[in-house]
């Protein structure tokens, strides 16, 4: 991978070379006859057009991305450019990376508790281990069910019986339905008097060794784990991946390795997103060997997959009870870091104080006092350092997407026993919905869906006030322009208002085929001055109608990076 | 970042984007889609595939982590001193696993003052399905100017004198915790050797100009020990390496066995410590009460290099090391400590103790204080840097450890 090693004056020069072929580029466009809107725009699926099976498995230390993420990510100023993988509609088209469900597509109850699993789940009738578990902070095997297939064995800690698998369980229905690559996963039972070893199970020892797996190995590992009162152990159970393991993937840079990996990761919106995503869900550990990429085929070609594979630090679920600051603070953060060593720790922080419900399978989570935009994970990604309002804006709009009921259909796969710990954890799911879509919808000018009927009347849809995160009155105010799709240019035609989201066309629009216009759609609403700034919408004129070809929230670039990192408290 | 993936990004630029950035490689390709303008970019990359390499920085970083994370290093620093009052000390150390877990260590160190330890350890840390530990250690070990100031409270700094010891030791010890958790059942024997010597390149006196061996005992002695000690505990801090709640109370019964039976004594360690989080941690109160007892057994002496002490970077840590001895001694401390990040603590502290001739007079009574403030760096498990300034009527000290200070 080309890690983006954003310190290091290569890459500073790379970013420079960047901004100036970007430029460089708008200024040609605006002078030659090039296309402005391609036919195939919006593109619905990023192509991945070679072949990448030369790509090999590498290591991405834990130790290095963490001290890399704390002090260096951390001080990253943020480009302020637009994630590069959205197509001209600001959305993200389907890919190796992503695939559009919810909020695109309807997802039914029963579609979110099924999530990514396609497959049987294993028969625990007979497990037979092969191997120890080498990621993820819980304890756990490798091992093949009775059917003879590979699973990923994860086990809960006692101080949080059916936590960590219920995480894992409910976070990988939601992750999906987000549109993430996920494994499949199911809550199943492990129990040791059906459990055997395989001939050839080895594990590795403190002396480099592997040796083979002993009962001792296995006690060691479940005097460590939640019990039964039967024996036996609820385990979540993530089968083994189609095609070969890659390793996980870096939240800066591209694989060097992949030819179809040609978008900076901190630069894919999927991954920016993540920074809202993980504030809903509190997924705090965001790091390269939380991912996983595979080589699989697809269509006769070999391509590579990307995964985030382990997404059980979510909800609470982390490596103590007694992390009280996770999901307020980097590991490593300078601001309280200062405040707290020059007030002596007199200087409270939000999480010495914030109320905790107490379930033993739920952790450290509330909706009271979260507030999304003052959430950290563990350490700072560059994607997460990158996103910018009309990311998190598309993010908000599928996690408003996610209905009560979507959400207590994912939290029931957790299988928790204590069905007051599962309202609970839907409940909170709820709350911080409603705060993540409070804070995100109107921080940018909410227009979406904007079509023009044949008559060239505008209607649109303003997601804010729609999901209820905005109220109050507004004035829409529409500038249409005539667009030279070959050159660029726009050229006034007229400016139109209305009270309602439908707009009347000027009389004077062009309507023949081939044709283009351009609206600019402002909201004049006392309460979100960040509304003036317009939205702009292309429209081309085909036989059957107008298209949308073209929507932009916000800039190519912001003429400062965000301050997204403020906190509100 | 290569030159090719400079290209990339350029290419990217022009063509992944909204169309306000109309492509270049677009045209002078004569690419008519929005895919194709994305496969020549993608084109253009397989010509240049590599595979990952890491930076020289990463590199190390990962060699660094697979010695922590899955194994020892063979080669790795050692800082523990022969003696306390020895001064900043550099060490190193070779391991190397004899077995599975099984591990021999060989290391040594030594001091700005010259003190010298070599030794080596072998380690079986998973015996008894994992409730036991065993440690073979043998070695040498040299002070060459270990202080001493008389007996008892009194004292004064003018009256140091310094004094040269020279023991090789060799122990066995095993550590058993039967239910894994809260229960700590220590034994161990030594046999040692103390060679009680003048002080070398001192610019204090020689205990022997100073005292005869009628008033201080052990002046010049070579003793042999069979020492032999049991330790009884209960333990549930989260690692005594670093701990931010739980305690630790036990005892520790010593028996010194001098085959001249001129020096055989026993000795009484009782030890609490105790860590309050407040605040949900953000702050602990660390507490610790440590009292050590002597008792010579019939017509034989404590020799004065093995009586009970505070003052050290551990103890009383505004004082001298051994500032105070004698044959029993008293130390209570006290820390505030105020977590900074996951990884770096401060703390305000407070030592006061004393020794005694009797243990009636172990009391609160004419104890030594000091006070100070401290940095220390740390993981979930370890204290590998601990900085301190404390300051004590007799000055100030920098104590800079490797070790947390209970």
């Amino acid at each position: 991978m080309s890690r983006s090693s954003f310190a290091s004056p290569v890459l500073r020069a790379a970013r420079l070379m960047l901004v100036v072929g970007a430029l460089t580029v708008c200024a040609r466009a605006v002078s030659t006859t090039s296309p402005h809107f391609y036919p195939d725009d919006p593109i619905e699926r990023e192509p991945e057009s070679q072949d990448a099976s030369k790509a090999q498995p590498y290591f991405i230390g834990s130790m290095y991305e963490m001290t890399t993420n704390l002090f260096v990510t951390a001080g990253y100023k943020p480009s302020g450019t637009r994630a590069q993988n959205i197509n001209t509609i600001d959305e993200v088209p389907n890919s190796s990376w992503f695939t559009n469900r919810i909020g695109t597509a309807s997802v039914t109850v029963d579609e979110i508790a099924r999530g990514p699993n396609r497959g049987a789940p294993p028969d625990p009738s007979h497990w037979i281990l092969t191997r120890e578990k080498t990621s993820g902070a819980h304890p756990g095997f490798t091992a093949r069910d009775a059917k003879g297939e590979t699973w990923f064995l994860e086990f809960d800690p006692p101080y949080f019986p059916e936590g960590a698998t219920g995480a894992v369980e409910v976070a990988t229905k939601i992750f999906w339905a987000l549109g993430y690559n996920q494994v499949e996963t199911f809550l199943t039972t492990f129990d040791p008097r059906r459990a055997t070893f395989d001939e050839r199970a080895t594990i590795r020892r403190p002396s480099g060794a592997r040796t083979p797996f002993t009962n001792d190995d296995l006690n060691a590992v479940l005097e460590q784990v939640a019990k039964r009162p039967d024996g036996t152990y609820r385990v979540v159970a993530g089968r083994l991946l189609p095609g070969k393991i890659l390793g996980g993937f870096q939240y800066d840079g591209t694989r060097p390795d992949d030819p179809n990996d040609v978008v900076p990761h901190e630069h894919r919106r999927e991954l920016r997103a993540l920074r809202v995503f993980g504030a809903w869900t509190n997924l705090t550990d965001l790091k390269a060997s939380n991912t996983l990429d595979t080589l699989v085929t697809d269509h006769d070609r070999t391509v590579v997959k990307h995964y985030l594979q382990d997404v059980g630090s979510t909800f609470g679920m982390c490596n103590d009870l007694y992390e009280w600051d996770l999901s307020y603070e980097h590991f490593i953060q300078g601001d309280t870091t200062r405040r707290r060593l020059l007030s002596f720790g007199f200087a409270l922080s939000p999480w010495q104080t914030v109320h905790y419900v107490e379930y033993p399978s739920i952790g450290k989570f509330e909706g009271d006092v979260f507030d999304p935009r003052a959430w950290r994970p563990q350490t700072p990604t560059t994607a997460y350092m990158e996103l910018r309002d009309d990311d998190a804006f598309w993010a908000a709009r599928r996690v408003a997407a996610f209905s009560d009921e979507l959400i207590r259909a994912a939290v029931h796969t957790g299988e928790f026993s204590d069905a007051a710990a599962e309202k609970y954890l839907g409940d909170v799911l709820i709350k911080r919905r409603n705060k993540v879509v409070s804070a995100y919808l109107p921080a940018v000018n909410p227009i979406v869906n904007p079509r023009l009927d044949r008559s060239g009347r505008l209607s649109f849809e303003n997601a804010a006030t729609k999901t209820g995160a905005a109220t109050g009155t507004a004035v829409y105010h529409a500038s249409w322009f005539r667009f030279d799709n070959a050159t660029g240019e726009t050229e006034p035609v007229s400016e139109t208002q209305s009270a309602t989201t439908t707009i009347e066309p000027p009389p004077d629009l062009a309507t023949s085929a081939g044709g283009f216009v351009a609206v600019d759609v402002s909201i004049e609403n006392a309460a979100y001055p960040a509304w003036r700034r317009p939205v702009r919408s292309h429209f081309r004129r085909e036989t059957a109608g107008w298209r949308l070809v073209g929507l932009s929230h916000l800039p190519e670039r912001l003429p400062s990076a965000p301050d997204l990192h403020a906190s509100t408290r | 970042m290569h030159r090719h993936g400079l290209w990339i990004l350029f290419v990217v630029v022009a063509g992944v984007t909204d169309g306000a950035t109309a492509s270049v490689a677009a045209q002078e390709t004569a690419v008519a889609t929005r895919e194709a303008v994305i496969e020549q970019a993608q084109i253009e990359k397989s010509e240049t595939l590599h595979p990952y390499v890491p930076t020289r920085t990463e590199a190390l970083f990962n060699r660094a982590e697979d010695i922590l994370v899955n194994g020892v290093p063979r080669w790795h620093p050692f800082f523990e001193s022969a003696y306390y009052g020895g001064g900043f000390t550099f060490g190193v150390g070779y391991a190397h696993h004899v077995s599975s877990y099984n591990m021999l260590d060989v290391r040594g160190s030594y001091t700005v003052l010259g003190y010298k330890r070599i030794e080596a350890e072998l380690t079986a840390p998973r015996l008894f399905h994992r409730r036991g530990s065993l440690s073979l250690l043998g070695g040498w070990r040299e002070a060459t100017q270990a202080a001493f100031y008389g007996f008892g409270m009194g004292t004064a700094l003018d009256n140091r004198a310094d004094f040269d010891f020279r023991q090789p030791y060799g122990s066995a010890t095993l550590t058993l915790r039967p239910t894994r958790r809260l229960l700590l059942l220590r034994g161990s024997a030594e046999v040692s050797q103390w060679s009680q010597r003048p002080a070398e390149g001192s610019d204090f006196p020689s205990v022997e100009s100073k005292y005869t061996p009628a008033t201080l005992p052990g002046l010049g002695t070579t003793t042999t020990y069979l020492h032999s000690q049991g330790t009884v505990g209960f333990d549930w801090r989260t690692s005594p390496g670093y701990s931010r709640r739980g305690g630790f109370y036990g005892v520790t019964l010593h028996d010194y066995a001098d085959k001249d039976e001129r020096f055989g004594f026993r000795q009484v360690d009782y030890e609490a410590i105790q860590d309050v989080p407040i605040l949900r941690e953000a702050w602990v109160i660390s507490l610790r009460a440590i009292a050590r007892t002597t008792y010579a057994k019939s017509d034989q002496q404590v020799p004065f290099f093995l009586l009970p002490y505070v003052g050290s970077g551990s103890t009383m840590r505004g004082f001298t090391s051994h500032r105070f001895r004698d044959q029993n001694g008293l130390t209570l401390q006290g820390e505030w400590r105020i977590m900074a990040n996951r990884f770096m603590d401060t703390a305000v502290f407070y030592d006061t103790g004393k020794v005694a001739a009797q243990r009636a007079d172990l009391d609160l009574h004419g104890m030594k204080s000091d006070y100070g403030f401290g940095v220390r760096f740390h993981g979930p498990f370890t204290t590998p840097l601990r900085v301190e300034v404390a300051r004590s009527p007799e000055g100030a000290r920098l104590v800079v450890a490797t070790s947390p200070i209970f």
